[in-house]
């Protein structure tokens, strides 16, 4: 379902874990084939000796865990987020200044950059969760755009425009500097698995619970004494955190950084996009999705040349199929017909 | 103080087009409760019909007006039938995310098809001046200052003064009591959209002789449109027009004594100020 | 559920086939690839690039090819790195990654050049720039080349023709302005002017930097008017330049303008200002009439064929850009290789007094361990008659400088 509207009707117990034997089984069997599929992917990089294809998948899987991360507010909460660039462009900036002026490894960098993305969502959050619909979505963006125009206009600390490079001087483990795409193939694997497993984890607990009902009647969940507010908050830090966690992969697998390709508009729609067209609310979903869009700007980039836009116009066409057609998104191909769409004017 | 005096003209001239742009934006929503994300598109789109229609007719932009708004106009209607209809009673977030999808689109589009490079319409205008004072206008500016501001007063007089500004309004108000009273709504909603994106048309037409026209050109314009449609009040033309140049003035002055890049960064604190302040706008209530 | 799993496998799989297939590399043929930007707003400095370095791709192969790879000939691959700089790095790690090149030239926009210079690191592909930001050569890279000079020289070069102005006709300027554009390009031009104002007599009473694009120059030109600056120096690219020079126009500001090079001296600015470009002076890296150049008629033979083919003065980044071509087929000719990084070092340790190579000024190059030529050093040229001539230093000069009224 886009967010906002009502998930078809949902089994009482969804999301909280089913008991007896029968459940346990499948629950193992499901572990299994996680196990079993995450080792063959770990097994990649030892047979592929394509650059541009294993740098093809570490692209897949860092937009795949955009995607979750932007789920747990977009997807789970409903809250239509079109500003998470700003959270992604954190995660960016702060390890490669924290490396650049003070020799601070990027680890520790990006472990600080993610605190201060959930830093900043407290922050923000307070002031957007005030407010709802179309306010709600253009408020997120006013505040991408002010990170962005600050990563701008500070210069002496960002080089503005200019973006910062890191230079590329020898192999160094410690600093994230690799030669090859390898190590990065298995870091934002790792990242993908991490994202799922706090989506997954949030989904069965209680905080899950709680957002489901914001989600489908928030005035309805507050006055049964949920304290939407704060839950809403709990899923944008986590969302924010993770995010950021990207934007440092990102950095240090490309070597460079600016304001308009971590903080950009377009960059915030993008994730949005890939986890509406694949499905929000789902665990494959946003993986389906980050995949689509991956695979398409490939293929339109191998068939139409260098010649950009063609991917973009093909994910704006995609999104708008998805609201029109398939609002559940592509996940919902494989479920139950969905119900009636929920009817709700628009809030304000 | 010349100084001072040349800023706020120049933000004032620039405001008058912010103005009819969020105009355009602003009757959309008034309308129809719909904002629409790809507005900034429609401008980039005038700009780049009045650039071929320019080349293949050697006439200049000025004279184009008249076409280049009829043809968004079209468009207006055509988008408005295809898309925007099929989602006139869904969740705010199901219609964003239809504009935002158009937007996507239409620029992808754009840069597909036109190319990443920047056209400019050679035109004596470029650097053309009227002195009045210790102020030098541009010409060009100056012009598209005064057809903004004229267009927009024809607006708010056909919305106050016409039948079909009645029922406008009407269909605003309360859509099933105008459909209770007999008006087409599915025609209203197509005539204010059609309107809305010519008039930004237009403004892109206006714009032509002074801006590049480039595929991404819409984006700053539409942020900036979105900040002067709240500030003015959703759906208040007249709010519309003055926001617009109160946001101009404000950047221009904080360009010219702050700092240059900070002018859109207070733009946008104004933006989440007014919305967590007064959402409503200036002026108050929403009055199409 | 699983259902669910195994679409989206497929989708993965479906992403990891649909890449490029690998270029070719013939026998009897070494690649050499163009990377400039072709599109976007920087696409008319791509243009003459590729000119140039199609140009000096078809006189090697007239000439014999790589003498010392059996005459092998070179084919180029053109790569267009867009205007912007995400687009730019995501176009060089497609060509490492895509196609066996020996070498990369023709890049001369700082802020696409360092973005990439890492990717070109890692694939160990020697990169032949012509940009001027100095952290080009500075940062520790070693497969880095630079034939420009950088732009703290850039910025040096302008304040001394302004105190030879000065000394020589005694014009008695002394306040100016300095409007620049924010990438590294404009910043290191500009800074050194700041730096060295003082000393040279020069009262700075604005250093204002805009970004790059800029769409309206109104609020720009009102600084310029309120600093009553009697000298500006701007530093921008085409666009820029034309905007600014078109709203100095709207409002009657007319300083003396000594450019910071870039657009002010490109032939689309003298194409679109047509006469209101007689008399401005600019800073360059190289221009096609220094007096090395008249001199010898190797090096003029290269300029007279630019301009007859192409129906334009050869422009500042072709000189160099075809330059860049020769090194790199010489670097081959020592190495007796191919290898990226045999050709390295082959680049470090050529001493260029002769040859093609030698069309930048003073007819001297030699890379230091930093890659930076040693010896490039800017020259300021002045419009006249729809071209742009050397008129200092006198080293360089083919003309006298045409005194402002």
């Amino acid at each position: 379902m886009t967010p906002g509207e009502s998930p078809p009707l949902a089994h009482p117990a969804e999301g909280l874990a089913p008991a007896g034997p029968r459940a346990s089984r499948m629950a193992r069997r499901r572990g299994l084939w996680a196990a079993a599929a995450l080792a063959a992917l770990l097994l990649v990089p030892f047979w592929l000796s394509d650059r541009y294809v294993m740098h093809l998948w570490v692209t897949f899987y860092l937009f795949a865990a955009l995607a979750l991360a932007w789920d747990l507010i977009g997807g789970y909460a409903g809250q239509l987020s079109l500003g998470h660039a700003a959270f992604f462009a954190l995660g960016a900036y702060t390890p490669v200044l924290l490396l650049q002026r003070w020799g601070l490894s990027p680890i520790a960098g990006g472990v600080l950059g993610a605190a201060l993305a959930a830093a900043v969502a407290v922050g923000i959050g307070s002031i957007v969760f005030r407010l709802r619909g179309v306010f709600f979505a253009m408020a997120t963006i006013a505040f991408a755009e002010i990170v962005r125009a600050l990563l701008l206009h500070f210069r002496s600390l960002t080089q503005g425009d200019n973006g910062l490079a890191i230079p590329f001087t020898g192999e160094r483990p410690l600093d994230l500097m690799f030669r090859s795409e390898a190590p990065f193939y298995v870091i934002a694997l790792g990242l993908v698995v991490v994202t799922l497993a706090v989506t997954a984890r949030m989904r069965r607990s209680r905080i899950g619970y709680y957002l489901r009902a914001i989600r489908d009647d928030q005035d309805a969940a507050e006055s049964l004494g949920v304290v939407s507010r704060d839950v809403k908050l709990a899923a944008l830090v986590a969302s924010a955190a993770l995010t950021a966690l990207g934007g440092t992969v990102y950095a240090f697998d490309i070597g460079f950084i600016n304001p308009d390709s971590t903080a950009s508009l377009g960059l915030s729609i993008e994730i949005a996009i890939m986890a509406i067209i694949g499905g929000v609310g789902t665990l494959a979903g946003p993986i389906v999705g980050a995949g689509m869009i991956v695979a398409l700007t490939q293929i339109t980039n191998a068939a139409l040349g260098s010649r950009g836009g063609a991917s973009t116009a093909l994910y704006g066409l995609l999104l708008m199929v998805t609201v029109l057609l398939r609002p559940a998104g592509l996940a919902a191909l494989w479920s139950r017909p969905t119900g009636r769409r929920g009817e709700r004017r628009g809030a304000a | 103080m010349a100084i001072f005096l040349q800023a706020a003209t120049n933000g004032l001239l620039l405001g008058g087009v912010y103005g009819l742009v969020s105009a355009g934006l602003t009757l959309i929503f008034g309308v129809m409760r719909i904002v629409n994300f790809a507005h900034g598109e429609f401008l980039m789109l005038g700009m780049f019909a009045t650039y071929w229609l320019g080349r293949a007719s050697g006439l200049h932009p000025y004279v184009l007006l008249v076409p280049v708004g009829v043809l968004m106009f079209g468009v207006g209607l055509l988008v408005q039938r295809a898309l925007i209809d099929r989602v006139l009673g869904r969740t705010d977030e199901a219609q964003i995310l239809l504009t935002v999808g158009l937007s996507a689109f239409l620029q992808g589009a754009a840069l597909f098809v036109w190319g990443a490079d920047y056209r400019t319409i050679p035109t004596p205008l470029a650097s053309a001046s009227v002195a009045v004072g210790p102020v030098y206008l541009s010409v060009a500016r100056l012009v598209a200052f005064g057809v903004a501001v004229v267009l927009a007063a024809g607006l708010y007089v056909l919305l106050v003064r016409t039948d079909l500004g009645r029922a406008m309004r009407a269909a605003a108000e309360n859509r099933e009591v105008a459909l209770l009273l007999g008006i087409d709504t599915g025609r209203i909603y197509r005539l204010a959209f059609g309107i809305g994106t010519g008039l930004v048309g237009v403004a892109g037409a206006l714009m032509a002789p002074v801006l590049a026209t480039f595929p991404t050109v819409g984006t700053l314009f539409a942020l900036t449109a979105f900040v002067v449609v709240v500030l003015g009040g959703m759906g208040d033309i007249v709010g519309a027009m003055i926001g617009g140049m109160i946001i101009g003035v404000t950047e221009a002055l904080i360009a010219t004594y702050v700092a240059l890049d900070l002018a859109p960064l207070a733009t946008f604190l104004i933006f989440l100020l007014i919305l967590l302040v007064r959402p409503q706008g200036l002026l108050g209530k929403g009055r199409v | 559920m699983t259902r669910r799993w195994i679409a989206a496998a497929a989708v993965v799989a479906l992403a990891a086939w649909a890449f490029p297939a690998r270029a070719a590399q013939a026998a009897g043929e070494v690649a050499l690839a163009l990377f400039a930007p072709l599109t976007g707003s920087q696409a008319d400095v791509g243009v003459f690039n590729r000119n140039a370095v199609e140009m000096a791709v078809a006189d090697v192969n007239a000439a014999g090819g790589v003498r010392a790879l059996g005459g092998a000939r070179l084919r180029l691959v053109t790569v267009d790195s867009t205007s912007e700089p995400a687009t730019d790095v995501a176009a060089a790690q497609r060509l490492v990654s895509t196609t066996k090149v020996v070498a990369a030239v023709g890049m001369g926009i700082s802020p696409l050049t360092i973005p990439v210079q890492s990717v070109f690191e890692r694939a160990q592909i020697p990169f032949l720039v012509h940009n001027i930001a100095p952290q080009t050569t500075t940062s520790g890279y070693h497969y880095t080349f630079r034939i420009a000079p950088t732009g703290t020289q850039f910025g040096e070069t302008q304040v001394e023709f302004f105190k030879a102005l000065n000394s020589v006709y005694h014009l008695g300027l002394s306040r100016a302005a300095v409007v620049y554009e924010n990438s590294a390009y404009g910043t290191s031009t500009a800074e050194p002017i700041k730096a060295l104002a003082k000393n040279a007599g020069i009262e700075l009473t604005l250093f204002e930097s805009y970004p790059h694009g800029l769409t309206d120059a109104s609020s720009l030109v009102t600084d310029i008017r309120k600093a009553n600056a009697q000298v500006l120096f701007p530093v921008g690219y085409t666009t820029d330049a034309e905007l600014i020079i078109n709203t100095m126009a709207v409002q009657h500001v007319k300083p003396l303008i000594i450019g910071g090079g870039a657009g002010f001296i490109w032939p689309a600015m003298g194409k679109d200002m047509g006469d209101k470009m007689n008399g401005l002076t600019s800073v360059a890296s190289w221009n096609w009439d220094s007096k090395h150049i008249r001199l010898r008629p190797d090096l003029w033979a290269i300029v007279t064929r630019y301009q007859q083919k192409y129906g334009t003065f050869m422009p500042e980044h072709a000189g160099m850009a075809y330059a860049e071509v020769w090194a790199v087929v010489e670097a081959m000719n020592k190495a007796g290789s191919a290898d990226g990084t045999k050709i390295k070092d082959a680049l470090h340790a050529l001493d260029f007094t002769h040859g093609p190579m030698t069309l930048m000024q003073p007819g001297h190059v030699k890379f230091n361990e930093q890659g930076q030529n040693i010896y490039a050093h800017p020259v300021m040229v002045q419009w006249a008659g729809g071209a742009p001539h050397t008129v200092y230093p006198p080293t360089d000069a083919s003309q006298k400088v045409e005194v402002p009224r």
